[in-house]
């Protein structure tokens, strides 16, 4: 059966990727991102007629009903998944924390999909549909990076967000799983040095980068039947943290 | 009663195989005389959202059909 999945942050690296790892599974990809992109519209072109895209920054709160779900999610499509991939790391020690930045860190990465999985779960009632929402959190909420202190906090509040969601509608079929994905060779990751980086896989088994192939087929897995009894957990994807 | 309100309270109903109400008046308590739970009013919310154009339980608690039925009459007036 086909499934169509919402999934933020498209435009580019790890949404992207999740993108056509959905695509290959052959279900439909629901994608926002701010802006579309080259990579995005050569998957439109590839794929027609299943990959939506709806330009919507997640900055935007109180736009998350009217906009994203009224304008391109109403009720007449099912909606079988959510894929919270879309944030934004705002890198600091925590002594010059400054208040407006966390906020507006905390809008895109936390509160906005909060208020998604809100209507998600809504349409999933709506519909009856037993879908599956994946946040993906990261490696700092567990292990602790010098200047990710706010970054980590967030993704360890989605990951507390996904664990009572799990809780509260499993009884409705819908599950929440968290994908702790490890440093990516990502724009997130951009701004660390070589030397950074290389201290970074060193505290991994594999010695190397998180693969974004391998955060995107487990993501797949997640929104699949496979893992219909799978849910509250945090799945680790990070070349083995040691 | 408005008749739309009645097929939606016995739609939910149906999904937890509970047999239609035919008795139901302004005065029923969801919890205590339709049988909804949370979880339950969620999905009823959620479809009285998309018939009449109003989410009921936006602003507060609701704890009677007459309650949701003003909410609608508001919305349509």
């Amino acid at each position: 059966m086909s499934k169509n999945i919402l999934v933020t942050g498209v435009s580019q690296g790890l949404g992207l990727a999740i993108a056509e790892s959905i695509l290959a599974a052959g279900w439909n990809v629901y994608g926002v991102s701010r802006r579309h992109s080259p990579e995005y519209a050569a998957l439109q072109e590839k794929f027609p007629g299943r990959v939506h895209f709806h330009a919507f920054d997640l900055a935007g709160v109180d736009a998350v009903k009217e906009d994203l779900f009224g304008k391109f999610l109403p009720f007449s499509t099912p909606l079988h998944g959510y894929v919270n991939n879309a944030a934004m790391a705002y890198d600091d020690i925590v002594t010059n924390l400054d208040a407006g930045r966390l906020r507006a860190m905390y809008d895109v990465n936390v509160f906005t999909p909060m208020m998604a999985t809100k209507y998600a779960i809504r349409h999933m009632l709506f519909n009856r549909v037993a879908g599956s929402i994946v946040h993906i959190s990261s490696i700092s909420v567990h292990t602790g990076y010098k200047g990710l202190a706010m970054y980590a906090s967030t993704k360890g509040a989605l990951e507390a967000f996904s664990k009572n969601t799990a809780r509260e509608w499993g009884e409705r079929g819908v599950r929440s799983n968290c994908l702790v994905a490890g440093f990516m060779e990502t724009a997130m990751s951009g701004k660390l040095t070589e030397e950074q980086r290389q201290r970074i896989y060193n505290r991994t088994a594999l010695k190397q980068a998180t693969k974004l192939g391998s955060v995107a087929d487990t993501v797949v897995f997640l929104l699949g039947d496979g893992a219909a009894s799978v849910t509250g957990q945090n799945i680790f994807v990070d070349s083995g943290t040691i | 009663m408005n008749e739309k309100l009645v097929t939606i309270i016995n739609e939910v109903r149906a999904n937890k195989q509970q047999p239609p109400l035919n008795d139901l008046c302004a005065s029923s308590r969801l919890r205590e005389d339709v049988g909804l739970e949370s979880l339950d009013l969620a999905e009823l919310t959620v479809r009285i959202e998309e018939k009449f154009g109003v989410d009921v339980f936006a602003d507060g608690l609701v704890h009677t059909i007459g309650e949701i039925e003003a909410k609608i009459a508001r919305v349509k007036a």
